[in-house]
């Protein structure tokens, strides 16, 4: 049956992870591009497939599956293609650890910094009030006070600071693991490596004063063997920009 | 032989010692006391530089760390019996319930927990955490967790048991036909809930069931009695940090 993902452009963090996977995989699927900055992912039409509000979806032989990392190894063990995820027991634990790292250490710092750039922009046309019932309506409720905080300029400037350490700090921590590691699991590529260029690899272009070829230039080789893959370039080829950065 | 660093056998901890019970594997207990700091003393740091509990010393001589994914390492190392469905669809089911622990659940129980059972003698400041966010967390849960942050705690325990309550609809365990890692994900920190939120299981009649099902195993009631400190349910350390940006 057909596999189908709902996603949001431009391709990156978790719809960008689930996209990649797809194709490292040689999964054919539909694509069903969402806008995020239109809150389509809020309206009763995609409240139907996921009532949790939250991008991506993989429909697959009728069901609905969301949470990119577990939507990934179901993406390995479901369908035909090369492994996404190395055999040995230890490397798969690692794999999994710095997945995690990616999305909710390195990946929330980045966030952090991004949206509170970014998301006042999404009003466009709207007004204050208009945009704060709109985000009311997000179903999560950790997901909705960090959108409201985010809109409302509200977050605590030494929470910003906090998150550019843990940045620079983990553009060290990275760097010296791919130093002596060609890829983040081990010896071969995998969903971990999938992750980190999804959730953390724009901080080479986005904020080259910590990622450079002089302070990583481990990290920087692992980008350059990663835009290599055709998966990748696929990928690329598929990014559209005419959205907000970096969702 | 493994070897498995762990505190009182709740939260993270009960986890993987449950999963080593169920599993039948034979393993060293290394018991560490967090309220003594011992996870911040420069030993401990050589296994897990950020001083946190559980870590499994497996016999690849690596320190594996991160309770989920420990729990994965063990069904993937060591097949029978299982502790994972045989399907893709149930699969990634487990591992949804084992991130929804990780980010959520594990957070909001371990903010309500400490607050209740925190210890009588008052913790001025804690020993030498290892990390910043190590010294943030103890420092936060020193001070005392404001009203509205226990508020978000309760309101996330209650989405989730509403949750429970919707997968308990087809059968006694949380996916598919049998016991599996989702099940003690959720075990680990639900158990406390009759305690601190005296109503919530009435609303939520299934996982009440569930509970004491799950709790009367014969791999689960040998995992909690590992403890040193009498009910592992009634006490309670800082938990994960809060996952930034929900």
């Amino acid at each position: 049956m057909a596999v189908e993902l709902y996603f949001f452009q431009p391709l990156g963090t978790n719809s960008g992870r689930v996209f990649l996977a797809l194709l490292e995989k040689g999964v054919p699927f539909v694509e069903h591009e969402l806008s995020g900055r239109n809150f389509e992912h809020l309206k009763p039409d995609y409240l139907k497939i996921n009532p949790k509000g939250q991008v991506p979806a993989l429909v697959h032989d009728g069901r609905v599956l969301t949470e990119g990392m577990a939507i990934n190894e179901y993406v390995d063990e479901a369908f035909d293609g090369p492994p996404l995820r190395p055999s040995d027991p230890v490397e798969r634990w690692r794999m999994r650890l710095w997945s995690r790292y990616a999305e909710n250490d390195l990946g929330r710092c980045l966030m952090m910094v991004n949206w509170n750039r970014v998301v006042p922009g999404f009003a466009g046309g709207r007004s204050a009030e208009e945009m704060k019932r709109l985000l009311a309506t997000v179903p999560d409720p950790d997901r909705r006070r960090s959108w409201l905080r985010a809109f409302e300029q509200k977050t605590p400037p030494e929470q910003i600071d906090e998150a550019h350490r843990r940045i620079r700090e983990g553009a060290e921590k990275v760097e010296t693991h791919l130093r002596g590691s060609p890829w983040f699991a081990g010896r071969s590529h995998s969903l971990a490596d999938v992750d980190f260029l999804n959730f953390c690899g724009f901080m080479a272009r986005w904020m080259p004063e910590v990622m450079n070829e002089r302070d990583t230039p481990a990290t920087i080789e692992w980008l350059a063997r990663m835009e290599e893959r055709p998966a990748l370039k696929d990928m690329r080829a598929r990014t559209r920009f005419d959205g907000p950065p970096g969702r | 032989m493994l070897h498995l660093y762990h505190w009182e056998p709740n939260g993270a901890s009960a986890r993987v010692l449950i999963a080593l019970e169920e599993k039948g594997l034979a393993f060293e207990s290394r018991y560490v006391d967090l309220l003594a700091f011992e996870q911040h003393r420069p030993d401990f740091l050589r296994l897990n530089g950020n001083g946190q509990v559980p870590v499994l010393l497996c016999d690849e001589g690596t320190a594996l760390t991160g309770s989920s994914y420990i729990c994965e390492y063990l069904e993937e190392a060591f097949l029978a019996p299982p502790l994972m469905p045989p399907a893709p669809p149930d699969r990634w089911r487990v591992r949804w319930w084992q991130k929804y622990v990780d980010d959520h659940l594990a957070r909001a129980v371990s903010e309500l927990a400490w607050t209740a059972f925190r210890p009588q003698d008052p913790i001025q400041a804690p020993v030498s955490p290892p990390t910043r966010e190590r010294r943030q967390a103890w420092e936060e849960a020193v001070a005392g967790y404001p009203p509205e942050r226990l508020d978000q705690a309760r309101e996330r325990v209650a989405l989730a048991l509403a949750d429970v309550e919707t997968s308990l609809a087809g059968g006694p365990w949380l996916v598919g036909d049998g016991f599996s890692l989702a099940d003690i994900a959720v075990f680990a920190y639900a158990a406390y809930l009759p305690r601190l939120l005296p109503d919530l299981p009435d609303r939520f009649p299934r996982p009440r069931v569930w509970l004491e099902r799950t709790g009367n195993r014969r791999a689960v009631r040998s995992a909690l009695a590992r403890g040193e400190g009498g009910d592992p349910f009634a006490t309670a350390a800082p938990g994960p940090e809060r996952v930034r940006w929900g």
